[in-house]
């Protein structure tokens, strides 16, 4: 970690209005930055399983590999999307 | 420090914080898949053939993560749009 002084109690008083809005708005994108990142992360595990099939030969994806990760990453949303539309239409004829 | 001062050193330890879990999880990441594909069996020491794998391997790695994020914030900013309309 950095070896500045971590931010106190104390400190937090001083922020102004105009720096705890542009602090809450930081705030929100990191968190945006951060889910998808974390998605990045389980969609990548789970693609490389279904597109990198055979042994490693280069650091570089090959054209298969490159397309079979984008259409894995599309076709996962698709599902994704289909599965919330079905548990909503569910939703509405049981709750 | 000032109410800038202030700001400006929650802002670096956030993303400081932020930059390191991300690393965190993509080395794992690497280290069980690279593992799992490059020493299926293993022996009393790392072979000279598994290492170099292991080096591809994490090569290729971080290309499919680009790729996959790439591919991810297209279509999220695609089905933003969708939404809008």
């Amino acid at each position: 970690m950095s070896s500045e002084l971590t931010v106190s109690q104390a400190d937090l008083d001083k922020l102004n209005d105009k720096d705890r809005a542009e602090l809450r708005q930081f705030f929100a994108n990191e968190e945006q930055r951060t889910k998808i990142q974390s998605q990045t992360h389980a969609l990548t595990e789970v693609c490389w399983k279904k597109c990198v099939t055979s042994n490693i030969k280069s650091g570089a994806l090959d054209k298969n590999e490159q397309s079979c990760l984008a259409n894995c990453v599309d076709r996962f949303m698709d599902v994704n999307i289909a599965t919330m539309r079905a548990l909503a239409a569910l939703g509405g004829r049981h709750v | 420090m000032d109410s800038e001062g202030v700001k400006q050193a929650i802002i670096r330890q956030t993303r400081e914080a932020n930059a390191q879990s991300n690393a965190r999880l993509l080395i794992e990441g690497i280290n069980n898949t690279c593992f799992d594909k490059c020493v299926p069996k293993p022996g009393s020491s790392l072979s000279s053939s598994e290492n170099s794998c292991a080096l591809q391997c994490m090569e290729k790695y971080l290309a499919a993560w680009n790729e996959v994020n790439r591919t991810y914030i297209r279509r999220i900013q695609h089905e933003v749009g969708n939404q809008q309309n």
